[in-house]
């Protein structure tokens, strides 16, 4: 079996998803960075600079970064697709994704126009390179099953977010007058509830069977949720064409898209109970944590239509909830089962027949828990964050140890993998 | 008439399954097919596959896991 002498066609090199993996920690302690560089309590405001800064240097630093690679080596895998042009997506895409949000923090921090026109003309050819790959991969895919159509609504929903973004920073920098408050609505609710929550959903109906040995999803859920998700998330641009006589319809939709994100919750808390393999593992915690935190996030979201008196409290908890809560603790634990298998993959169609490490001793357990519990501590301190400064802290903390932690755990992934490289090498020599 | 060894390796976390098709191919006599059964369909199997010289058909059976009749290509 010629196992060494494979094209890497199918499969793109693993130093593509790894200079993603390596530099999007770096985000996270920028992150903390922003939020202590704010006036007074960044979470006490919803739009204050410093909050708006961290968010998107989680959202695309962290979270878009991490997502980028991972998409690129999990297309061929889950709907046997690869990237077009992988090679020069991923050099394209990387700094200009980089260097376009730390000028998207300059704009928001120091509120200048250049920093803001920067970032629109960076991030802009980034995600249109990437969608447009990402969005020729699928459809060549051989594969029509629900992942691919949930990445496909979830590809077009970073298109739309990345878009209405572009607008956005384009008015900020040129003040043009422009309904802002209802783009920003459409704007996180097509990043966060789309492109986040669409990604997430088709990737675990694969993911969360293959890795956690759990029964399949029910069909009636992957067929349907994606699409009603999305369908959802459109009622977001109604207030731009009618006002405030969408009201109504848009807090009906908003509602009923809360209650599909809890039955997708619930159902993936209820196939994790009835796993086959029942040991402690770190990146099912973390995925279980990410699902508690997802039905919290709809609950505040209620909580805030049902108590206007707290409605922005609620609304911050409810965004904190999804995005540290939910999105960050599914993409750590995806991120700890992907790294280890990319290295056991590569290892082995690198021509490694035997002495590949073990995928657990990849990356080593105890950090992953140690990790976990951070996340815990994280959360709980971002449940005080809008009323107690010192809880603020607490969450810039949080994330800084956070990435160096996950930044800790990806160098030491890339250091075993060059290690057996070199073993390799030494043995075709 | 080629006989047929059969795989199940339904259930297994990955790389598990790979690693199992890949061995029972390594000792595959010329002549025989091997027939795995598997949860999901192992799209990166089929480059491994192609590069080495075997053919294969997959099939969807009603409950739900996929059968592929690996051999020789001619």
């Amino acid at each position: 079996m010629n196992i060494a002498s494979l094209s890497t066609e199918q499969s793109p090199p693993i130093s593509f998803p790894f200079s993603f993996f390596a530099l999007a920690p770096l985000f996270l302690p920028l992150a903390a960075v922003m939020l202590a560089l704010g006036e007074g309590n960044p979470f006490a405001e919803t739009h204050s600079p410093a909050l708006l800064a961290a968010t998107h240097c989680i959202t695309l630093g962290f979270m878009a970064a991490v997502m980028f690679g991972a998409v690129q080596q999990i297309l061929p895998v889950l709907v046997g697709s690869k990237m077009p042009a992988a090679r020069l997506v991923a050099r394209f895409t990387l700094p200009a994704l980089f260097a376009g949000t730390l000028a998207l923090c300059g704009g928001f921090m120091r509120g200048q126009p250049l920093w803001f026109n920067l970032a629109w003309i960076l991030l802009g050819p980034a995600l249109l390179t990437f969608t447009g790959a990402s969005l020729i991969s699928l459809a060549r895919a051989p594969a029509n099953n629900a992942t691919r159509s949930a990445i496909l609504l979830a590809v077009i929903a970073l298109a739309i977010a990345g878009s209405i973004g572009g607008l956005l920073a384009h008015g900020f920098a040129t003040g043009a007058a422009l309904p802002y408050p209802e783009w920003l609505v459409a704007h996180a609710g097509f990043s966060l509830g789309g492109w986040v929550m669409l990604l997430i959903a088709g990737v675990s109906y694969q993911v969360v069977p293959m890795f956690q040995l759990t029964p399949n999803y029910p069909k009636w859920l992957t067929a349907a949720l994606a699409p009603a998700l999305f369908v959802l998330l459109l009622a977001g641009f109604l207030p731009l064409l009618f006002g405030t006589a969408a009201r109504p319809l848009t807090l009906a939709a908003e509602s009923l898209y809360w209650l599909l994100a809890v039955i997708f919750a619930g159902v993936t808390l209820n196939l994790q109970s009835r796993r086959r393999r029942r040991v402690p593992d770190a990146t099912l915690s973390f995925f279980r944590l990410g699902m508690v935190s997802l039905i919290c996030a709809a609950l505040f979201a209620f909580a805030a239509t049902l108590c206007p008196a707290a409605h922005t409290a609620f609304r911050t908890l409810s965004a904190l909830a999804f995005l540290l809560g939910f999105a960050m603790s599914v993409v750590n634990g995806m991120l700890y089962k992907i790294i280890p298998f990319l290295v056991w993959f590569h290892l082995f169609r690198g021509g490694m027949k035997s002495g590949i490490p073990n995928m657990k001793q990849i990356i080593p357990e105890p950090w992953m828990w140690w990790h976990y519990r951070l996340q815990w501590a994280t959360l709980l301190a971002a449940t005080g964050a809008p009323f107690l400064d010192r809880a603020a802290w607490l969450v810039a903390a949080g994330l800084s140890l956070q990435g160096f932690l996950l930044g800790a755990g990806v160098f030491k992934s890339i250091a075993v993998y060059r290690k057996h490289v070199r073993q390799i090498n030494r043995a075709q020599a | 008439m080629e006989s047929i060894i059969t795989l199940d390796v339904c259930g297994l976390p990955p790389p598990e399954p790979f690693v199992r098709i890949m061995a029972a191919l390594e000792t595959l006599p010329a002549g025989s097919a091997l027939q795995v059964r598997i949860h999901r369909e192992p799209f990166p199997l089929y480059d491994v596959l192609r590069e080495n010289g075997f053919a294969w058909q997959t099939a969807t059976p009603a409950d739900g896991n996929f059968q592929i009749l690996i051999h020789h290509a001619a």
